[in-house]
């Protein structure tokens, strides 16, 4: 397991991506588990920047990966509450006229990732997902 | 980094990573674009929503002057991020 502090920014995000990217490459993990890893660390880092624009701490951001298998805790010190493991419905069957834009980071992970946790108590959030390689039915 | 340019062509290139800190970028050139065009992703290796939105605020506006986007050469990962989204349905859309 690695884990590193990021700076609550939008500008994190390159550094995010990097940092997790080197683990899940040296740790030979499939393009199939790679890509929504990093689709769901940056709506998860980037919901606890936009949504908490008071706050100063940095982000931690735990990676683990193994077997195939991705984990990553994100924890924030300074959070305001917001279970991101509520549904939050999206109408993407609506026409083009009706679709505003916004409002599928929750959606989009909640399609892609394998399992999601959320822990909230004394102003600090804990947010914890997994991803596996999709097995193929014979 | 993301990268975001006309090919000689006239389609639109992208390539890289069109992420929350890159949209910025990406909504400068297509807020310009006022007409149909064809948006080529065989480089783009990434897009998040930050991205999805721009592209769906782009087809919106220019619907109402009958224009709309195409992209073509979308990878696997993003069809998939783009049938989660609907956007199957609003952007005419060509996978690699």
């Amino acid at each position: 397991m690695a884990a590193q502090s990021f700076e609550r920014s939008i500008d994190s995000v390159a550094s995010l991506y990097r940092f997790s990217e080197d683990i899940m490459s040296a740790s030979a993990i499939d393009e199939s588990v790679r890509f929504p890893v990093h689709l769901a660390m940056e709506e998860l880092f980037v919901n606890l920047v936009h949504y908490n624009p008071g706050a100063r701490r940095d982000i931690m951001v735990d990676v683990e990966a193994a077997g195939g298998k991705v984990t990553v805790t994100i924890t924030d010190q300074d959070a305001a509450e917001f279970d991101v493991t509520k549904q939050r419905p999206v109408d993407t069957g609506a026409s083009l006229s009706e679709r505003k834009p916004g409002g599928l980071g929750l959606h989009l992970i909640q399609h892609m990732v394998d399992t999601l946790e959320y822990d909230y108590r004394d102003g600090r959030s804990k947010i914890r997902f997994s991803k596996e390689p999709e097995t193929t039915d014979v | 980094m993301f990268e975001i340019d006309y090919a000689e062509s006239g389609e639109v290139i992208c390539s890289g990573r069109l992420d929350a800190a890159q949209s910025a970028k990406a909504e400068a050139f297509l807020g310009r674009l006022d007409a149909s065009h064809t948006l080529d992703f065989e480089r783009l290796e990434y897009i998040s929503s930050a991205g999805l939105a721009i592209l769906l605020k782009t087809q919106k506006r220019l619907s109402g002057s009958g224009a709309a986007i195409k992209i073509i050469n979308v990878n696997k990962h993003i069809y998939d991020i783009f049938r989660y989204s609907g956007f199957n349905a609003i952007f005419e859309i060509e996978t690699l």
